[in-house]
């Protein structure tokens, strides 16, 4: 053989290996999904629990009610608080507990064996936990827009769609640090501590404003406040504060940073 | 294809593999043994790049394990490889069988581990020796040229680890080199073209099970003797490698039987119920390993 023939069989190979890993890429997208879609706890809670909640405390109060220093209704303000909640269960719940457990069971390593590329896993599991997202998200708007009679304009259904998909990625991040940090056991509890605390603590089952004084002190600076502060943006047809954008965006930093590096040791020692 | 030079790993203060040079060719069917802690399982990880040497390279068909495996050429079971679960047979094999470069048809894979009747049974819900074998089909997805198989048949029965076994010899038939590691030395002296006794992370024997045996003392020979015994005499005889005395019975083990009951005869004694056998590879693996303990303890 030649060089020429050489390089070109060499570059055909290179081709041929990023477009297995791709395809492969999208098997495992696929497969994850139909396994999330078949898991019926993992789809009432990330996609019933959410509507229904909204319908409990949003449920009794009539359409005027305004919720205070934000100009809005109290169902539109908790559609966003519950579609932003549903996303953080899909992709947090998602995330962690399956990485954990996979982890512990070896199926990591064996992926580990095939041309899936090192962080396809990783990828292949937040691709599909959005993928699941979106139906909380756009589930808790129907049943708002129906029952509660939320009227937005369009561009704003469109804007808050795409914000609160988008914003879940922060949580995503965060779901596969937990993943790669906590053993199988250890795992339900602490996303548990994670999700409750910031779900509650970050205004998404009540308006901070209800807090005592030094609990909305902590609250403003939660990731989760700043997530539902940036729908909220969007119902009062204004910009988003830029201390919130700036919350999410080193959120996320942190977040996929700590993923990266746990994910890197973890690969070593396994 | 695979060469190993002067490699080794370190957990703490413990050597899993030290300083193992070795090559496998291609079409051979190799058994790697060796007493729980050898560094088996260490050395099929170095091999398919889940572990790095601390010194020392592990070279897969011209390049590093990662483009080996990349390159489709390695397909490997390992022992710790969990499934995906809620997820069925069929759909998991289509995945292995997309995620190989050099795929072969799902049907086929799915026949190959007697897997057709439960594809679309669900991962979670199989016995262990079905698992194994769903293991088996992830590893043969596709045209890989190397098959690496740790502990294949932990929680098959008789008649599936034949089956299994079966199987495997038509993949080597077919010119793949297979690497199995394995705790019943009955599978590796019926399978295997070539054993690798590993302990304390070196490589302690390498051929045939033939060879191994005979390295091990091939033959063991049993008899009894009257009267006053004299050890010393008999710790003489041409080709003995071991000798063992419990009351009137003498066992020997020879690397030449022939040899040391003709000079047996010829100390004067009268052996009763003379006995000579074959070593099972099970007892020269044995011999082999503890004969190393003596020598480094």
């Amino acid at each position: 053989m030649n060089a020429t023939t050489a390089t070109n069989a060499g570059n055909g190979l290179k081709a041929m290996k990023v477009m297995n890993g791709m395809s492969g890429m999208n098997s495992l997208i696929k497969l994850e999904i139909i396994r999330a879609l078949r898991n019926r706890k993992f789809l009432f809670f990330s996609v019933i629990y959410p509507s229904a909640l909204f319908l409990l405390i949003a449920g009794s109060a009539d359409s005027t009610t305004k919720v205070d220093g934000t100009g809005l209704t109290l169902p539109t303000f908790f559609m966003v608080s519950m579609a932003s909640f549903g996303a953080l269960t899909a992709v947090l719940m998602g995330n962690s507990e399956r990485i954990a457990k996979e982890r512990e069971s070896g199926w990591v390593r064996q992926l580990r064996l095939t041309t899936l590329p090192g962080r396809g896993y990783v990828f292949a599991k937040t691709a599909s936990a959005a993928v699941i997202s979106l139906p909380s998200i756009v589930v808790v708007f129907v049943v708002a827009a129906a029952v509660k009679d939320v009227r937005l304009d369009a561009w704003q259904w469109l804007a808050l769609t795409g914000a609160i998909w988008a914003g879940s990625l922060v949580f995503a991040a965060l779901g596969v640090a937990i993943g790669y940090m906590a053993s199988g056991d250890a795992v339900r509890p602490i996303t548990m501590i994670v999700y409750f605390g910031l779900s509650m603590l970050g205004g998404l089952w009540m308006p901070t404003t209800t807090f005592p004084d030094w609990l909305q002190d902590i609250a403003k600076w939660l990731p989760t406040h700043a997530y539902a502060a940036l729908g909220q943006a969007i119902e009062q047809s204004r910009a988003p504060h830029a201390k919130d954008l700036a919350i999410l965006a080193v959120s996320f930093v942190l977040f996929a940073g700590g993923a990266a590096w746990l994910y890197r040791k973890d690969t070593l020692k396994a | 294809m695979v060469g190993f030079d002067q490699v080794t790993k370190t957990y703490g203060s413990v050597r899993a593999v030290d300083g193992l040079t070795l090559a496998l060719h291609p079409g051979e069917t190799v058994a790697l043994l060796g007493p729980n802690g050898a560094g088996k399982s260490t050395t099929l990880d170095l091999l398919l790049g889940l572990k790095h040497p601390d010194s020392g390279s592990v070279r897969v068909f011209g390049g590093s394990p990662r483009e080996a495996i990349v390159g489709g050429r390695v397909g490997a079971m390992l022992q710790s490889g969990g499934l995906m679960d809620e997820v069925t047979v069929g759909e998991l094999v289509r995945l292995a069988c997309d995620l190989h470069p050099k795929p072969f048809p799902v049907s086929d894979v799915l026949a190959r581990a007697s897997l057709t009747q439960l594809a679309d049974r669900k991962v979670n819900k199989l016995s262990g020796g079905q698992q194994q074998r769903v293991r088996f089909a992830l590893a043969t997805a596709g045209d890989s040229d190397l098959i690496v198989l740790d502990e294949p048949t932990t929680g098959m029965d008789v008649s599936a680890r034949q089956a299994f076994w079966a199987t495997m010899r038509e993949q080597a038939d077919q010119g793949r080199t297979v690497l199995f590691a394995t705790h019943y030395l009955e599978e590796a002296d019926a399978i295997a073209d070539r054993v690798l006794v590993l302990h304390r992370g070196r490589l302690l024997a390498d051929g045939t099970a033939a060879e191994i045996k005979a390295k091990a003392g091939a033959r063991r020979i049993a008899f009894d003797l009257e009267g006053p015994i004299d050890e010393p005499a008999l710790r003489d005889l041409p080709f003995l490698t071991a000798l063992d005395v419990s009351g009137h019975t003498v066992r020997i083990q020879s690397s030449d039987a022939d040899a040391t009951v003709h000079a047996l005869y010829g100390l004067g004694v009268y052996p009763r119920n003379l006995e000579v056998a074959g070593l099972g590879l099970e007892q020269a693996f044995v011999a082999i390993t503890a004969a190393e303990e003596a020598r480094t303890s």
